[in-house]
């Protein structure tokens, strides 16, 4: 009674019937593959939520006091006022630590949700056309969340994420040319900038945050308009969707996955501890610590410039230091070759108009090869980027460890991507052979390059474009 | 000359057995004639018997395999040192049946008073907290679980089980590759605040829960993978059926 | 139309046209060959018709007695599953009104409040919501001809209602280009411009070296094997000051020439700050007399003037020069011999 009063009453003022009885309708396929960006949604929410409650307790300035709190060990240590209020949240503050470990917890895990939802979306090729603008938002919103978790653990100052943040000095020191102006720029030039944690702090919980949050409705919005993919089956084709409606099944999974996202995360908060800043000790200029990595998701960075040779580029009287390779320009390679992929794929494709239907990544053999080498080679590079602590649990020597993963960081891509080209062909011909039995409305023909596309017209066909004209044909505008 | 046999020995069998039971009654009061001689001298046998392995002032020799004697000049606790002769804890031999209680006993009071220079009392933990993130976090890592040093595969040890003696005695030696601390680096009292911070961190409260080894954003990476894959199972279940 | 609205001629102009020229023809090319491959390609088939739409449409998956399954022990179930969710919140707001801390206790509860109440509203989607398959139609996102005429037309049409439009044009990107200007160069207020102390040597000869207590070093303080970390007199704790100062045996050095006075029995000093990424280089391996960075873990030979010997690092630390003054303490002999910490553009 109350909901249908209350709906009348929204109604009569913004005329949304007809919008939310087809919100109501609205189709979503079931496939677990597709709940993959909604734990990265869901873990987003949290992040926020939490957020909100570390945010007041957080005191983001640099200024140095002694510590004399409740963590006895520290007391009479140099402390920023920063790390001594992440203290008080962590040991004073009723279920602080509890919602402070539940954030970095949900930040780990949004980051790992994104990487198999963007390792997903790639696989099935959902990037094409309707859906470039998505892919880029998405890459984006990944390098968003990558530097908001950087920032996020950064100001913490504590001795860990402090040799980090002069890491990340250093690398942008090396950039050729601008190196000196960006340091100056971002970070005032001297280490350790008073200025830093302030600036990290907006950055963190405010502007960032309004970045996701906006490029994240307009990539909902997207998948709403342009309507989900479907994985190849009955009835699923270009011209039609086919899953379930948004009211009352979709509605009661989806909110029970972000029930159980809360649980994960709540139960890691509750039983794992993360970022023990009391251990690492406050962030001070002479101390250092063995057994220092970033959060994982810059892992890959941090291994590549373990296994980076010492190789200097002196150009004249000028110098690329040898930490602008592995990290400026491996990063910067690998985020244009992503962005760019779509367009990339497109020149080699024979697909016309609207591609709504997805491909089995064992149908697209080179490109699944090709995506599963690039996997590996980051994995190595994370593993690289553990290799001490992986030496010191292994009571290994870290020189023959370190030996053997720069071998392979070569032949571990390519011997994934020669394994994974053989078992996608295998199972293509496995597939093909069992293809009579499948679909009675379109018909599978087999292509000799890569793909296995239902066959019917492109959308295109039907329609042409108006013919391309200036506003002013006759006049120059 | 012929050797002759026992039935033809000149001394009759009861006789013999006779003085063995006179000796073995006499050997108490043999050892408390022993006892009541002058004390043993504690200096003479650490010069003799432990000088070898943990040097002459005890300060710690190291060998090029793990076999070494480590620095004796924090071992206050007599009663500790006297178990440690006995019993030879790790790689040291037990001496219980080389010396006689009494000679234990005063090497053991030897040690804990002459060779034992290095106080560990005074100490301030929260100093000493500083101090070992300027110094020793870099190759023992924060939480004292050992560290992996790039060169000839030797790893920092971890110092989880090392007593305060121990410790104390291998921040002025200097054992094998670890570089020695003397008394211009920390003095006395920075020294013994240095060894009050590492017990504490050796179990430090943890009040976050599980500290994953204190393996730091390593473990932490790998559980949150386990944290996503458990979420995909969660996934699979709630779509289970679903054809996409 | 008046002459000043007459497209300008000139070089730059013609430049850009003849780049975007460049630029057609090679897409133009790419299509092309696709449209190729195509052609070889067998044909395709007709489209399929589109299916009704509308819930009414959608077809059930279930049976009527696939429906009715865990009807009684299911209900207990998931009913179990409730209970020890309420129980879990529950127990958290009894919890934490008590004022109990623990994290594992507040969180535990929690945590089963919400995976409680997660798999009961799972289980009552999987057994008690109806599996309808719905297929809805997808309609075109090309709008039609006629659509996107009317679109051009309503955008030409205001546009034609104004007047002079090229000059207006000219005044927008000008409006603009001073504007992109303006905020670019604000940017400069987020930091400076590169100072000179990027590219200081720090020390200056005669300068004492000092512990972080503030202590002076002598020749006695160290033995072979020891190193301790120092500053300038007024600088302790600085971040690009800090040297590391170690003794070894004098005759295992091997400095070069130049600088064969620079270690007064047997003390080197090197700037603590790794020239790879800037940690600080804190282990110092006696054995072979190596400085070590944690971080990436390169190497640097002390006995030869830092330099790397392993590890990702690719220039040597920078040395300083030592001698001893009449009081026997330690001091620098001038600056390093070059800028502390990693390198950058024009550190020479």
């Amino acid at each position: 009674m109350i909901t249908k009063k209350l709906s009348r009453w929204v109604d009569s003022r913004v005329h949304a019937a007809k919008f939310v009885k087809s919100a109501l309708n609205h189709v979503f396929p079931d496939h677990w593959s597709f709940m993959l960006g909604e734990i990265a949604l869901y873990s987003f929410m949290i992040l926020v939520v939490t957020g909100i409650f570390l945010m007041l307790f957080f005191h983001a300035s640099s200024q140095t006091v002694i510590y004399h709190g409740s963590y006895h060990a520290l007391d009479g240590a140099v402390v920023s006022v920063a790390y001594r209020s992440v203290l008080h949240i962590s040991l004073d503050v009723p279920a602080g630590l509890l919602i402070r470990q539940m954030h970095h917890w949900a930040a780990l895990i949004f980051l790992w949700a994104i990487l198999a939802h963007l390792a997903r979306i790639f696989l099935t090729a959902a990037y094409r056309k309707p859906r470039e603008m998505n892919w880029l938002i998405g890459l984006t919103l990944l390098v968003l969340a990558l530097v908001n978790g950087f920032f996020g653990y950064s100001i913490a100052d504590d001795l860990l994420s402090g040799t980090g943040l002069r890491i990340g000095y250093s690398i942008l020191l090396s950039v050729p040319v601008i190196g000196p102006w960006l340091t100056f720029l971002f970070m005032g030039g001297v280490l350790p900038n008073p200025d830093a944690i302030p600036r990290m702090y907006a950055l963190h919980i405010f502007l960032v945050p309004a970045l996701i949050a906006g490029l994240l409705a307009f990539h909902l919005g997207m998948i709403w308009r342009q309507l989900h993919t479907n994985y190849p089956g009955p009835k699923r084709t270009n011209r039609t969707i086919v899953g379930s409606r948004l009211w009352p099944s979709y509605t009661a999974k989806s909110v029970g996955l972000l029930l159980l996202v809360l649980a994960v995360v709540t139960a890691l908060g509750a039983f794992a501890q993360i970022d023990p800043v009391w251990i690492y000790g406050p962030y001070q200029p002479a101390d250092i610590m063995a057994g220092a990595q970033p959060d994982w998701y810059l892992g890959w960075v941090e291994g590549a410039m373990r296994l980076f040779p010492g190789v200097n580029l002196h150009l004249g009287h000028w110098l690329v230091p040898e930490l602008f390779f592995p990290a400026v320009l491996m990063p910067s390679l690998v985020f244009g070759g992503l962005y760019l992929w779509p367009f990339v794929e497109k020149l080699f494709s024979r697909d016309e108009g609207d591609q709504n239907v997805l491909r089995l990544p064992y149908e697209q053999p080179i490109k699944t090869a090709l995506g599963v080498a690039f996997f590996v080679f980051m994995l190595v590079l994370l593993v690289a980027g553990g290799d001490d602590i992986i030496a010191v649990a292994a009571d290994s020597s870290l020189v023959e460890m370190r030996t053997m993963l720069r071998v392979l960081v070569f032949v571990a891509p390519i011997i994934a991507a020669v394994l994974t080209y053989l078992v996608c062909a295998r199972m293509r011909l496995k597939a093909a052979s069992s293809v009579g039995d499948v679909q009675e409305i379109s018909v599978m023909e087999e292509r000799p390059n890569d793909s296995v596309i239902p066959s019917e017209a492109p959308l295109r066909s039907q329609l042409d474009e108006a013919p391309d004209r200036t506003c002013d044909e006759s006049s120059e505008l | 000359m012929a050797k002759r046999g026992l039935r033809e020995s000149s001394m009759p069998v009861p006789c013999f057995f006779l003085i063995s039971l006179l000796m073995m009654l006499a050997s108490p009061f043999a050892a408390a004639q022993v006892e009541s001689g002058p004390p043993p001298d504690g200096g003479a046998i650490f010069a003799d018997k432990c000088a070898m392995c943990h040097g002459e002032k005890g300060q710690g020799i190291a060998a090029v395999v793990s076999i070494a004697g480590p620095s004796l000049q924090a071992e206050h606790d007599a009663g500790w040192v006297m178990t440690a002769v006995e019993s030879g804890p790790s790689h040291m031999p037990a001496f219980s049946r080389v010396f006689s209680v009494p000679e234990i006993r005063a090497v053991s009071y030897y040690v804990s008073t002459q060779i034992a220079v290095i106080p560990l009392t005074g100490g301030d933990i929260g100093e000493g907290g500083k101090l070992f993130r300027v110094y020793c976090a870099t190759c023992h890592r924060t939480a004292v679980r050992g560290g992996a040093l790039a060169f000839a595969g030797r790893n920092a040890p971890a110092l989880t089980d090392k007593s305060a003696a121990l410790v104390a005695g291998a921040i002025r030696w200097g054992p094998g590759t670890m570089p020695a601390f003397p008394p211009a680096v920390l003095d006395d009292q920075q020294l013994a605040s240095v060894v009050q911070y590492v017990k504490f961190v050796q179990h430090p409260p943890d009040p976050g829960g599980n500290p994953l080894k204190y393996h730091g954003p390593v473990s932490e990476g790998c559980v949150g993978a386990v944290g996503l894959l458990i979420l995909i199972g969660v996934a699979g279940w709630i779509e289970r059926g679903g054809k996409g | 139309m008046s002459e000043n609205e007459k497209r300008p001629q000139g070089g730059l102009s013609a430049f850009l046209e003849l780049g975007l020229g460049l630029l057609d023809i090679g897409w133009t090319t790419l299509k092309f060959l696709g449209t190729v491959v195509d052609r070889l390609l067998p044909a395709k088939v007709a489209p399929e018709p589109i299916p009704e739409s509308g819930r009414a449409a959608d077809q059930e998956m279930e049976s009527e007695s696939q429906m009715d399954r865990h009807e009684r022990w299911g209900t207990l179930f998931v009913l179990c599953f409730f209970i020890v969710a309420v129980l879990g919140g529950v127990g958290f707001v009894i919890a934490y009104w008590m004022g109990v801390t623990s994290t594992a206790v507040l969180g535990g509860t929690l945590a089963l409040f919400f995976g409680g109440m997660g798999v009961t509203l799972v289980l009552w989607a999987r057994w008690w919501m109806s599996h309808k398959e719905a297929v809805e139609p997808r309609h075109v996102l090309q709008s039609p001809p006629s659509e996107q005429e009317d679109e051009a037309a309503a955008f030409c049409g205001g546009a034609h209602e104004v007047r002079r439009r090229r000059l207006l044009k000219w005044m927008g990107l000008t409006g603009v280009g001073v504007l992109v200007a303006m905020v670019v160069s604000l940017m400069r207020s987020l930091g400076l411009s590169p100072d000179l102390s990027l590219y200081s040597r720090i020390w200056k000869g005669g300068q004492r070296l000092v512990t972080l207590d503030g202590k002076p070093v002598s020749l006695s303080s160290l033995e072979p094997g020891s190193t301790v970390t120092v500053f300038p007199e007024d600088q302790v704790g600085s971040e690009r000051s800090q040297t590391v100062l170690i003794r070894v045996k004098e005759q295992l050095l091997q400095l070069p020439a130049e600088r064969a006075s620079w270690a007064p029995g047997g003390y080197v000093a090197y700037s603590r700050v790794c020239t790879h990424a800037g940690c600080p280089v804190g282990e110092f391996e006696a054995e072979q007399s190596l400085l070590l960075c944690p971080c990436h873990q390169s190497t640097f030979d002390v006995l030869r003037a830092a330099a790397p010997t392993g590890g990702p690092a690719a220039r040597p630390l920078p040395q300083l020069p030592l001698y001893v003054d009449a009081d026997g303490t330690l001091r620098a002999g001038g600056g390093f011999t070059s800028p502390p910490g990693p390198g950058f553009w024009d550190i020479s």
